[in-house]
């Protein structure tokens, strides 16, 4: 089960990097001062840490690291 | 173009301290006592200076003038670099404890050293040297140009700008030669430091300067250039080629011979694991960089050489203090990453191609003197190539992502897969590098990026033919470390 989280926590940010980017192509609207498309580069920017370190703290609490 | 006086000798002063940190870096026998201690710091760096080494490959002088001109001519394609360097490290994560493990138990510098190891098979570590070296010397090139549009801009009608790019070259290859990976670590800190603060100061300034906030520069752009802010669906470069380039790029950050160096010096797995977690974050002055390709667009005079459009930007909205500060941010950008370039080929050099093909009982002492004076080998290629042959360069620029990555297969999933054979990896290789090579010639990409066909072609062939040759693969040292007996 924890294997299939961390697949999860690896492929979302790289689906929502190269594979969504047709639904987010746009200008309008405007976010944070971004255009839609800039705003949502951005904003993974902030989440894939997240997303790694949730890779982490799993592997982590299964004793899985060195 | 007359340049500025006041800039141009700030960026010297900077530029000259910081060479004079490279050699003081150094100024511990120890640090050229022995290829690990001078290639790789005895592998003992902690997580600040791994931050340092890896995250500053980043921010080169090609990455500031490349992706700003990239983003003058073409608009929003160029954040493509934005999920490049996001997506390298979730990856790097799982993959770069992996491969520094294996590389401290067995004494690898190099990944070539790896694959030699993990193979049993000194034919795919010489191809891939060769391959490293071929692809790292034109990027150190794009370094090269950077610094020297930099100080045509600066200093047009002080200096010979070409004299000038050779001294600094020199000089970076002396105090690298002498530091080894200590210099380009603490040179990198004053460089990104000196980044994030002038980055940030531009991207702050710029807009108000030219249109009062960033909120009407915003404006400006959708009114004037609304095609500059989305990237086309099709065509050459549509969203699938922004979405091939990223990945490629991202694939092979890890694979260039100087960010192998970077991560092997690491004192731990964990210190890797946690860089891999927080880089992503670094890259955000990367991406609000590149909006300034965009506000260069708006306000550069008209027929400005996109290559100069940044440093035209900076040269119209300063005077002299920032405009000297610019300059060397951008200088600096160019240089530090050279240093640890030319560590990463030296070793392929002196490790793979000199040891493993010429003289297979080499001394250590010896083989440490070899390694260090490649240095000089690497940056006067570098700059004869540059400075005499510019045009022969271009091709090999544009293909260094695309032939890199091809070792990407080769050299991470063999760290999981323990029955891949060496005669895959090396078909898959091959036949991976001359797609590259076709489809670079031939022009048909289908809107995707070069080295993406290539690394299919390479993942296929090797996947496909592994079965064949699976009776071959046999267990070594390497695969006992990885894999258990």
């Amino acid at each position: 089960m924890s294997r299939f989280f961390i697949f999860l926590l690896v492929l979302i940010p790289f689906v929502a990097q190269l594979v969504a980017l047709p639904l987010v192509d746009k200008i309008y609207p405007f976010v944070l001062g971004f255009p839609l498309f800039h705003f949502w580069l951005f904003i993974w920017m902030i989440l894939t840490p997240v997303f790694t370190w949730g890779v982490y703290l799993i592997q982590k609490s299964k004793g899985e690291l060195e | 173009m007359q340049g500025n006086l006041t800039a141009l000798l700030l960026t010297t002063v900077i530029v000259l301290s910081v060479v004079l940190v490279g050699f003081i870096a150094g100024r511990n026998k120890a640090s050229r006592s022995s290829v690990e201690e001078w290639s790789v710091g005895g592998r003992r760096l902690g997580s600040l200076f791994v931050w340092f080494l890896i995250g500053a490959d980043v921010y080169t002088a090609y990455t500031f003038l490349g992706l700003t001109s990239t983003a003058f001519k073409g608009g929003s394609i160029a954040f493509f670099a934005t999920p490049y360097v996001v997506l390298a490290y979730p990856l790097a994560y799982f993959f770069l404890p992996r491969i520094w493990k294996v590389a401290k138990v067995h004494n690898f510098m190099t990944l070539a050293d790896y694959v030699k190891g993990r193979f049993d098979s000194k034919l795919l570590g010489v191809l891939f040297a060769i391959n490293g070296v071929l692809m790292l010397i034109p990027y150190v090139d794009l370094q090269l140009s950077g610094i020297q549009d930099t100080l045509k801009v600066a200093g047009s009608g002080y200096i010979n700008v070409t004299f000038v790019v050779s001294v600094s070259f020199l000089l970076v290859a002396f105090y690298t030669f002498f530091s080894g990976i200590k210099a380009p670590t603490y040179t990198a800190i004053i460089k990104d430091i000196l980044v994030w603060i002038i980055m940030l100061f531009l991207v702050a300034t710029l807009p108000m300067i030219h249109f009062g906030s960033w909120g009407n520069m915003m404006d400006a752009m959708v009114q004037k250039a609304p095609q500059m802010l989305t990237v086309p669906t099709g065509g050459p470069k549509g969203l699938i080629w922004f979405s091939t380039a990223a990945l490629i790029s991202a694939l092979a950050l890890f694979m260039w011979p100087h960010t192998a160096t970077g991560t092997f010096s690491s004192r731990s797995a964990e210190s890797l694991r946690k860089n891999a977690i927080v880089l992503p974050f670094y890259n955000i002055v990367l991406m609000l960089v590149t909006f300034l390709g965009i506000t260069a667009y708006l306000v550069d005079p008209n027929g400005t050489d996109p290559r100069y459009a940044f440093l035209m930007l900076i040269h119209m909205s300063y005077g002299g203090v920032v405009q000297g500060l610019a300059y060397s941010t951008i200088a600096l950008a160019s240089l530090v990453p050279c240093s640890i370039m030319a560590i990463g080929a030296s070793n392929l050099f002196a490790n793979n191609i000199y040891r493993d093909m010429i003289n297979p009982t080499v001394a250590p002492a010896k083989l440490t003197m070899v390694t260090r004076y490649m240095v000089f080998v690497v940056i006067g290629m570098a700059l004869l190539f540059g400075l005499l042959f510019p045009t022969a360069l271009v091709s090999l620029q544009l293909m260094g992502v695309s032939g890199i990555v091809q070792i990407f297969p080769a050299v991470v999933f063999s760290l999981y897969w323990r029955n891949l054979s060496k005669e895959a990896t090396l078909i898959g290789f091959i036949a991976g590098m001359f797609t590259v090579f076709f489809v670079y010639a031939t022009g048909k990409s289908f809107g995707m990026y070069e080295g993406f066909i290539g690394l299919v072609v390479n993942i296929v062939l090797m996947v496909a033919l592994n079965p064949m040759f699976i009776k071959n693969a046999k267990m070594n040292e390497v695969t006992e470390t990885l894999f258990g007996k």
